[in-house]
């Protein structure tokens, strides 16, 4: 399926402005304002100032609190999201409560114990964004995350990701496409939002996830279903 | 009749649904995020540590008639009250010296308070409340006033497993664990109490809700469809 772009001249403006630049931006952005997180629940918040406010929207990370605050503006992270900036990027620390910044064996350990599934789905979302896609929760859709190849005001999203535990042994992340019926249904609703259905096979390779490190170990594999209808293929 | 069911070798029309307006919410840039406006009376609470709460010392507004809680005269705000209006700058929460506590510092306080899915149940208070919807503590009595009736509000759920929000009509609590339990799912309990929107809505007695009842409609040849 071709991307399809909001609007004339969206594709342009993506290709003059690549994702991986303005990631490179806010990066630098909040190295050099020293910038800090607070943890809370499943979600990191973040206080930006002016100029990294406009960074932030640009790279797609998080969303914006709409509050009265004029001097800054709040964002709302995910845990991975976050996690990527701190770890990946290196550009963000990150304080849960009033202590001062976790370590980052402190802050996976933190994370882990919020969400049992953290070393996986964090996984994929690095997995992806390190490749510069844009990736954002796909709940309303019934699927891990939705996979944009630019920012989600330029163009629709493509894939609809599905995370599975390559490991069998009844170890699963969330119990999806165990099932055919699983399959049908997925695809046909990833089919109805033109998107294709990326599954997202994640194997730890007999790592537990203690550590930050077992993420090198982590292997991702990738694979798009989509139905193929025999009467359509016949003319090519 | 129109082939509802056209058989295994139908074409695959993909009916491109019309894209949900969530994609929206991601500004490219920050000049379309909105802002909202200090009121230009703000009410003021004090913080509680001991409850977990604050105890409001000024009320200025409506906004006083579906929130809070009343016990001995004196009203009372629970932590997703306070947080959400000081992001609308309707409220001013003040610490046991008289000096203001900001957002910030908030934010840090929320954790723990509201259990492990904090920020998030604040977010469906949140969204809800802005909504216009009246939103209180399931389980937590509006007034010690309130009359006792057979009327019930609805009652929203947020999983733990994830921060989903289901609602569901119906009765109290018990009812509710049972219904979940014929489902199959567990661990889930009900966060808040949801009414709709009511000018003349009175802690004493908070009523209940019109729930949009399930329509079961016949179509052609018996078939049945729930709507």
């Amino acid at each position: 399926m071709a991307p399809r772009w909001k609007g004339k001249g969206a594709e342009a403006k993506a290709l003059a402005d690549p994702m991986s630049k303005i990631v490179a931006q806010l990066q630098s952005s909040l190295t050099q304002t020293s910038a800090s997180g607070i943890l809370s629940g499943c979600s990191v918040l973040i206080a930006a100032e002016a100029e990294q406010t406009d960074r932030f929207s640009r790279a797609c990370f998080g969303r914006p609190i709409v509050t009265v605050d004029k001097d800054k503006q709040w964002f709302q992270l995910s845990l991975e999201e976050a996690f990527f900036l701190r770890y990946y990027l290196k550009c963000l620390k990150i304080e849960v409560g009033d202590i001062s910044p976790k370590s980052d064996e402190e802050l996976w350990h933190c994370m882990i114990t919020r969400k049992e599934t953290f070393s996986d789905s964090y996984k994929a979302y690095s997995h992806l964004r390190i490749k510069n896609w844009v990736v954002k929760s796909g709940s309303q859709y019934g699927v891990d995350f939705v996979v944009y190849r630019h920012h989600p005001s330029l163009v629709h999203s493509e894939y609809a990701a599905v995370l599975v535990l390559s490991e069998g042994n009844g170890n699963d992340l969330n119990g999806r496409l165990r099932v055919w019926s699983d399959f049908h249904c997925t695809t046909r609703l990833c089919g109805s939002v033109a998107k294709t259905l990326l599954v997202l096979y994640i194997n730890r390779n007999g790592n537990f996830n203690v550590s930050p490190l077992c993420l090198e170990k982590y292997t991702v594999e990738e694979c798009t279903v989509s139905r193929w209808s025999p009467e359509q293929c016949r003319e090519e | 009749m129109e082939g509802i069911f056209r058989g295994g070798s139908e074409s695959d029309d993909e009916i491109f649904l019309q894209q949900a307006n969530d994609e929206d919410e991601y500004h490219y840039s920050s000049s379309s995020i909105s802002k909202l406006q200090f009121r230009k009376e703000l009410s003021r609470a004090r913080w509680v540590d001991g409850m977990g709460m604050a105890e409001v010392i000024e009320k200025k507004g409506q906004i006083w008639v579906t929130t809070g809680i009343v016990r001995n005269g004196k009203t009372y705000c629970s932590i997703e009250e306070i947080l959400f209006f000081m992001e609308v700058g309707a409220l001013c929460l003040v610490d046991d010296n008289d000096t203001c506590i900001c957002l910030e510092d908030i934010y840090k306080k929320i954790e723990g308070k509201m259990g492990a899915y904090c920020l998030e149940l604040f977010d469906v208070y949140r969204h809800l409340k802005s909504l216009g919807y009246i939103v209180g503590r399931h389980g937590t009595a509006w007034s010690l006033k309130a009359v006792k009736s057979t009327c019930r509000p609805v009652s929203l759920q947020v999983s733990e497993e994830s921060s989903e929000v289901m609602t569901l009509g119906s009765a109290d609590k018990l009812s509710i664990i049972e219904l979940f339990g014929t489902m199959q799912i567990n661990d889930m309990m009900p966060v808040f109490d949801v009414y709709l929107p009511n000018s003349r809505f009175r802690k004493s007695s908070p009523g209940t809700v019109h729930l949009p009842k399930p329509k079961l409609k016949s179509l052609r040849d018996d078939v049945v469809a729930f709507l």
